[in-house]
């Protein structure tokens, strides 16, 4: 991606767009809505760290494994991965342009998606499997 | 990609401090940005004393003292004096404001002045605004229709009014977009509080028939999502107006559009 030349007409001219105009309101309100859901959750990430304090690995798969708290956490992984990224892009917008910008964006959704991927299967593989 | 750090030919460096005037019993010291771009020397602080018996009581006083009894190099813009017109905005003690409003008896100490920040600077304590009038160009700040004009005014209620009370008192002096962390890094694509405040003023106002044009100009990832709700804006603005807010009202007409397409 090539890094646009901005003059004082570009910059003048109101039809001037310089990324995903569609997608930028979708990243917003995704953003608010994924924080708002993750806020919501944070009382069950409590009670998951509260009630794991100090327990051996046979409680941790024994809570994590009931399916009424395991798949709540699942879907809170899914959440903040999503939340995650959107905020990383927020950063990475603000002080990367052009190649540089796209080779850590790409970056950021490989991790995002690995630590979403890794954490939901080892949640699932408690619950299904213990 | 962003620089932190200001490029070694543009760091001030220690300049010539100015004798104080004789007999004056009553001093203030002034520490002052110059830069002459005819000089191919660093940009430097100079120091004056302002004779606080001979001066007015604000900031923009001692600058024109200092510039009629002193140092006629000493470069600035001003009109009004009085905060209208916005011309001598600067960073005086670290926050941008009016010098014209400004006290001398509002801080202790050396008053340091430096031009409004992260602006190319076309002499002394004047910046190049030339992108941010373009930005303002840019949100089309006048009344946009579509119905045939009307015989005698485009009529506006009195509640439809009071929406623009807190909008429309902007001066444009540029200190709350040079105040942003955001309008810094990305000074050119990002529209920057003052002219997102304008769009919004038109944005809600009732005679406009443009709206969802004007909202679509607005969106785009740069030109409006770049505000992180830092609020440097609010804090800074020396007529007490909130640009943070007016960007997230226009946010949330964006969502509102989105949802209900």
């Amino acid at each position: 991606m090539r890094e646009q030349i901005i003059t004082r007409d570009v910059v003048a001219n109101p039809k001037s767009v310089y990324g995903d105009k569609r997608a930028s309101t979708r990243h917003f309100f995704t953003q608010r809505v994924t924080g708002a859901i993750n806020i919501a959750f944070l009382a069950l990430l409590l009670f998951v760290v509260v009630r794991l304090a100090g327990q051996d690995r046979v409680d941790m798969v024994a809570v994590i494994g009931n399916a009424w708290i395991g798949l709540p956490l699942a879907l809170l992984l899914v959440i903040v991965a999503i939340h995650m990224r959107n905020g990383m892009r927020d950063t990475l917008e603000d002080y990367f342009h052009g190649r540089t910008y796209s080779l850590y964006m790409m970056l950021n959704t490989m991790f995002c998606l690995a630590v979403g991927v890794v954490g939901v299967v080892s949640i699932l593989k408690l619950v299904f499997w213990g | 990609m962003v620089e932190l750090m200001l490029p070694k030919a543009d760091r001030p460096t220690k300049g010539k401090t100015w004798p104080k005037p004789a007999n004056a019993k009553r001093l203030r010291e002034y520490h002052i940005y110059r830069y002459n771009p005819d000089e191919s020397a660093n940009p430097r602080i100079d120091t004056y004393f302002v004779d606080l018996d001979d001066c007015g009581p604000m900031i923009l006083d001692g600058l024109l003292w200092i510039k009629n009894k002193v140092d006629a190099t000493l470069t600035l813009r001003r009109s009004c004096r009085e905060g209208i017109c916005g011309s001598c905005s600067m960073n005086i003690n670290g926050l941008n404001t009016l010098a014209c409003t400004k006290g001398m008896d509002d801080s202790s100490g050396p008053i340091k002045i430096y031009p409004l920040p992260h602006m190319p600077v076309v002499k002394d304590l004047v910046p190049d605004l030339t992108l941010f009038y373009a930005q303002h160009r840019a949100i089309e700040p006048w009344l946009k229709t579509t119905s045939p004009t009307p015989e005698k005014e485009w009529t506006q209620s009195v509640p439809q009014r009071a929406k623009l009370d807190g909008l429309y008192e902007c001066i444009l002096c540029a200190c709350c977009s040079t105040s942003c962390p955001s309008y810094w890094w990305n000074g050119e694509k990002y529209l920057g509080p003052a002219a997102l405040l304008q769009a919004y003023r038109w944005l809600i106002d009732s005679r406009d028939e443009t709206t969802q044009e004007r909202l679509d100009d607005l969106e785009d990832p740069f030109k409006l999502y770049r505000c992180h709700t830092i609020m440097n804006c609010a804090k800074v603005c020396p007529k007490g107006l909130n640009p943070a807010k007016a960007i997230a009202e226009i946010k949330k007409m964006m969502v509102e559009r989105k949802v209900a397409a």
